[in-house]
């Protein structure tokens, strides 16, 4: 069997899971996956957080990408994260990086299986600021400077857009010349981005442009994010493959476990940590173990790119209203036809979120 | 790799039992890599025993073919190389 039949039909664990710590953010970036921005009163509890670890570490989960939300406003933040990393559950934590002060700086470069990104979505306020807000842009480059001095290799995280676009390769010199990593991913239509994915997304040309772009700089990660444009030869480095339930998986803040994080919506929501052990989600979710027998067929069986690409993201097409078992709407044989409608069809979660169940 | 060689998984790896083997993810360079369940008794063998040794038994109890030795030898020789097992000295 292929590793990519072995991956599809699911593993024994996720390699790694994303976990929303919190939607509390001191910033309101215009894309925001998870529409954060307050906390939810019904956030788990330390205990709670606590106990979860102890299940991925008996689980075994490789590594925990710890977002939100901005996760340095959970005050148990540290001791959480030390908890796993002593039970051998690696963190790597997406920051804006506005908290980020000298003994956070200080206490990443100290601690093992501890990684860190800054998200930054231009390489000046020019571009930035509008995405992520006023001041964010020099926040950020604050906390970078903070790391670099500490000399952790701090990664830089990068939401790609139609008007950034240009500006990759001056990008990837600033923050590779300070002793960082540059990672771009895909900006997707889930929560606050379905608002501005008409207006921000690439358009085909630039998906093209892109993939050569990435190709030429193997240094610069993606987390997978750009498997569609595998289809145009060559395929990206990483799986090639949507991981949602099979490889990866999310928990939110309340303990709400989701297919991926770019899925925050209740048809792909798999369960309640609450209400049931996250082992026996994973392992016996209805929702997962239909994603594990699921092939993206229609119109993509017959195309030769398909062992490439394997049909695209999930999540795009969910928030688009394309069909799952059809090709992603950012195919790269797509025509490359007019932006798009600006208002998409299905609703995601609301903008704020709602916390009376 | 030579018959005689004992080797050990490299304390910053961690090595997870899958239906086709195991997944192993190295906590020193964060990669991931697939482990055919034919490797599982020498990269987990923790040393105790040389591989040469591991492969004739299981070519004494049907489970594996002599034929393949060589090449199960240079693949465990090619994960000595990246790291991931050492030979114990």
């Amino acid at each position: 069997m292929s590793s990519y039949e072995q991956l599809r039909q699911g593993l024994s664990a996720p390699i790694c899971l994303t976990w929303e710590v919190t939607y509390a953010c001191n910033l309101a970036c215009v894309h925001c996956l998870s529409s954060s921005g307050r906390r939810a009163p019904d956030e788990l509890t330390t205990a709670e957080a606590r106990s979860l670890i102890d299940e991925w570490a008996a689980m075994q989960v490789f590594y925990i990408n710890v977002g939100g939300g901005e996760p340095l406003t959970r005050p148990d933040f540290f001791q959480l994260m030390e908890y796993a990393i002593e039970r051998r559950v690696g963190v790597k934590f997406s920051t804006n990086g506005t908290l980020l002060d000298r003994a956070a700086a200080r206490w990443v470069a100290s601690t093992d299986y501890v990684d860190v990104q800054v998200s930054l979505d231009g390489v000046s306020a020019k571009v930035n600021d509008p995405i992520r807000g006023r001041g964010s842009f020099q926040r950020a480059w604050r906390a970078m400077e903070l790391l670099a001095a500490e000399g952790v290799p701090f990664k830089v995280n990068h939401v790609v857009t139609r008007h950034s676009l240009a500006d990759l390769d001056r990008l990837y010199e600033r923050v590779t010349g300070m002793g960082g990593q540059l990672r771009v991913t895909r900006l997707r239509p889930s929560g606050r981005g379905r608002l501005v994915w008409a207006a921000l997304r690439l358009t085909q040309a630039q998906n093209r442009e892109l993939y050569h772009w990435l190709r030429a700089h193997p240094d610069v990660l993606t987390g997978d994010s750009f498997f569609h444009l595998s289809a145009l030869g060559t395929p990206l480095d990483g799986l090639n493959l949507c991981g949602a339930g099979r490889i990866v998986c999310c928990v939110d803040p309340r303990g709400d476990v989701y297919a991926c994080p770019f899925v925050l919506a209740p048809e792909f929501r798999a369960g309640n940590v609450r209400e049931q052990s996250f082992a026996s989600i994973w392992s016996r979710s209805p929702l997962f173990l239909r994603l594990r027998r699921t092939e993206v067929g229609g119109s993509c069986s017959g195309c030769e790119a398909y062992g490439r690409c394997h049909g695209g993201c999930m999540a795009v097409k969910h928030f688009t209203g394309a069909p799952l078992d059809g090709p992603d709407p950012e195919c790269v044989f797509a025509p490359d036809g007019r932006p798009g409608p600006e208002q998409l069809p299905i609703s995601p979660r609301p903008i704020r979120p709602v916390f009376v169940r | 790799m030579r018959p005689s060689d004992r080797i050990r998984l490299d304390p910053g790896i961690a090595l997870r039992p899958e239906r086709f083997g195991a997944l192993a993810y190295s906590y020193r360079d964060r990669q991931l890599l697939f482990i055919d369940r034919s490797l599982l008794p020498f990269v987990g063998s923790d040393g105790e025993r040389p591989v040469g040794e591991i492969a004739n038994e299981l070519v004494g109890r049907g489970l594996l073919e002599a034929e393949s030795v060589p090449r199960l030898m240079a693949v465990l020789e090619g994960l000595r190389r990246k790291g991931v097992v050492h030979v114990v000295v």
